[in-house]
This record gives structure tokens, C-alpha cells and sequence, in this order.
């Protein structure tokens, strides 16, 4: 159950990484949003996973399911408002083809 | 198991510095509240992973669940804010 | 007064408080009936949703998260980023305020693709490259979350 555990943080940790090096390597907000999405949607949820696996099926267990289902309900909420933001007050991303 | 929390921890607060980098490089002030909320996730797991190596993870989940519903409403704020007044610096 | 949200709100309650004595759980169980009492009319969607095709399509939708991350990954990864950026003014014929939501979640979720723009019946997607985009403009989301909330008589 340990080994599950490390292996599923090592798994989280290294979408996180990839997730950093995105938010530093792409060109506009809008490609940035992708990198975000991939550390939030994969990096942490594979983390809490983890620390679920690890605690063993207790009231913790439960407990942290509901922190990872809050994540998964909320970020996608927070990417969309900013963007939208982002786009009503006009600005559009590089090298876009509109069709 | 210590030795390896140990280590999470310091790769998520290494990470949350690259965050941080865009939060004050970032050329929109959208990208500074992306990676605003990219560091308060990160927040969030650093949050449990420290509860979970205390063993109060009990205690440390109402925290993270609080950072989280926080966190929701600061950013829509701000969101919301930055669409009426459109943004003044690109 | 609904008797459903009441419960819900109460394991919830369960779940997180650390303590089960006698004051505790009472109060859990008041808190949650006030909580109701003051939001009548606080339903989500009006339409039907199906509980039993929820079950499948969380793990359907991980698998697919699953997949395009990897992509994204490997993108983020390349030398070169091969990213091509496009906007897509992407046409459903889902219409609900229910319907939407789930929908726009689930394509943010996605990485590679985020949820720009909502308006009934359409909705403006940013796709970080084409085969990000494939799921999508195949309709193949558009036709499972369509089957999350089933048509009832009168609606038709």
C-alpha cells in the first residue's frame, strides 16, 4: 500500500514539474491556462491520491476525496473566469486563425 | 516515509517559486492571477501533505478546504473586476 | 422543505467535523436544515439528472484526462513546441444551464482544451493544437453529457 502511495505522488510530482515548465516555456495566457489546467487536473489530484492511498480507508480517506473533488469542481471554474476575462477585454492569442 | 514527505514538500515549495516568477515577470495581469491560483493549489496539497506527516490530517483538511473556497471566491473576484474595467495594463 | 439536500449536506458535515458527540452531530443536522430552509429555489438545473450514467462517465472523462495529459506533456516537453493556438467556435446542441456547466467543465478539465466563452449553443474553445481538438469536434462529449441528462416527456 506504501509503494501504491509513493508511486502515485511520484506521479503527481512529475505532472507538477512538467505543469512549471510549461507556465515558463509558453507564449500567451491562453497556452499558459493549458499548463495550469495539467498541474491542477493531474499534479495534485495524483498527490491527494497518494496521501489518500497512504491514510488507509479511514474517515480520513473520505476527508481528503472531498478536497480532491473541490479541486476538480473549482479550477476549471477559476481558469474559465480569468480567461474569459481575458478575451471579453480583448485579448487574443498569437498566431490564432479564427474560424 | 518522512525522509520522502520531506522531499515533496521541498519540490512544491521549488515549484511554487517558479509560480511565483510568473507572478511578478507575468506580462498581463492575467497571467499573474494564473499563477496566482496555480500557487494557492499547490497550497493546498502542501497543506495536506504536512497534515499528513503531523498524522492530523483531520485537522489540516478543514484549513486546506477553507484556502480552497477562499481562494474560489478571490479569484471570480477579481476576474469579475478585471472584466468591467477592462485591463489598463497589457 | 426537501428532505434529499438536507442529508447530503449532513454527510458532508459527517465527513469533515472530527468529533461525533452528541452536541456535535445535532448541530450538524440543524446547520443543514437552515442551510436548506434559507435557499428554496437553489436547484442547479431543472432538467432530470441521471445518477447512474454519472458513474460511468466520471471514469470516461478521467480516462480522457488522462490521455490528452500525457499529450500536453509531451508537447510541453518538445525542444521545439509545436503548439498551434486556434480559437474555435465550437456549435452544440445542448441547451440547459445544467447541461452547459457540465459541459465546460469537462472541457476545461481537459488539458488542451479550455472553455473560452459560454452561450447557449455555442461556445468559443481555445485548442492548444489538432489533436487536442479531435474528442471535441468529433461530438463524442457533446453526445455523452447529452446522455447525463435524459430528455423527460414534456420536454420534448
Amino acid at each position: 500500500m506504501t509503494w501504491l502511495a509513493i508511486f502515485l505522488i511520484v506521479v503527481g510530482l512529475f505532472f507538477l514539474v512538467v505543469g512549471s515548465i510549461g507556465i515558463l516555456r509558453f507564449p500567451d495566457v491562453f497556452s499558459r491556462a493549458h499548463a495550469l489546467s495539467l498541474t491542477d487536473s493531474l499534479g495534485a489530484v495524483f498527490v491527494l491520491a497518494g496521501l489518500a492511498v497512504y491514510e488507509g480507508f479511514t474517515f480520513n480517506f473520505l476527508r481528503i476525496v472531498v478536497v480532491l473533488l473541490l479541486i476538480y469542481l473549482m479550477n476549471p471554474v477559476i481558469s474559465h473566469a480569468t480567461l474569459r476575462a481575458a478575451y471579453r477585454s480583448g485579448l487574443r492569442p498569437t498566431g490564432e486563425k479564427d474560424k | 516515509m518522512n525522509s520522502f514527505f520531506f522531499f515533496v514538500l521541498t519540490t512544491l515549495i521549488a515549484l511554487m517559486l517558479v509560480y511565483l516568477y510568473r507572478v511578478v515577470r507575468g506580462p498581463s495581469i492575467y497571467d499573474r492571477v494564473l499563477g496566482l491560483n496555480g500557487i494557492s493549489t499547490k497550497a493546498i496539497v502542501v497543506l495536506l501533505v504536512i497534515g499528513t506527516m503531523f498524522e492530523r490530517v483531520d485537522m489540516f483538511v478543514d484549513i486546506s478546504t477553507g484556502y480552497a473556497i477562499l481562494n474560489l471566491v478571490g479569484a471570480l473576484a477579481i476576474a469579475k473586476f478585471l472584466e468591467e474595467q477592462g485591463a489598463q495594463e497589457k | 422543505m426537501k428532505i434529499f439536500p438536507v442529508i447530503a449536506l449532513f454527510v458532508l458535515w459527517l465527513v469533515l467535523s472530527a468529533s461525533y458527540d452528541l452536541i456535535h452531530v445535532v448541530m450538524g443536522i440543524v446547520t443543514a436544515a437552515i442551510v436548506v430552509w434559507i435557499n428554496p429555489t437553489a436547484a442547479p438545473s431543472t432538467r432530470k439528472f441521471s445518477w447512474l450514467s454519472a458513474i460511468g462517465y466520471m471514469p470516461w472523462l478521467f480516462g480522457r484526462v488522462l490521455k490528452s495529459g500525457f499529450h500536453v506533456s509531451k508537447l510541453i516537453l518538445d525542444p521545439a513546441l509545436p503548439i498551434k493556438p486556434e480559437l474555435l467556435h465550437y456549435k452544440t446542441n445542448l441547451r440547459s444551464n445544467g447541461e452547459l456547466v457540465v459541459l465546460g467543465n469537462s472541457i476545461t478539465l481537459t488539458p488542451g482544451t479550455i472553455t473560452v466563452e459560454v452561450a447557449p449553443g455555442e461556445l468559443i474553445v481555445h485548442a492548444i493544437d489538432a489533436p487536442s481538438q479531435k474528442d471535441l469536434v468529433s461530438g463524442v462529449l457533446d453526445d455523452k453529457v447529452g446522455r447525463l441528462f435524459p430528455m423527460k416527456e414534456r420536454d420534448k
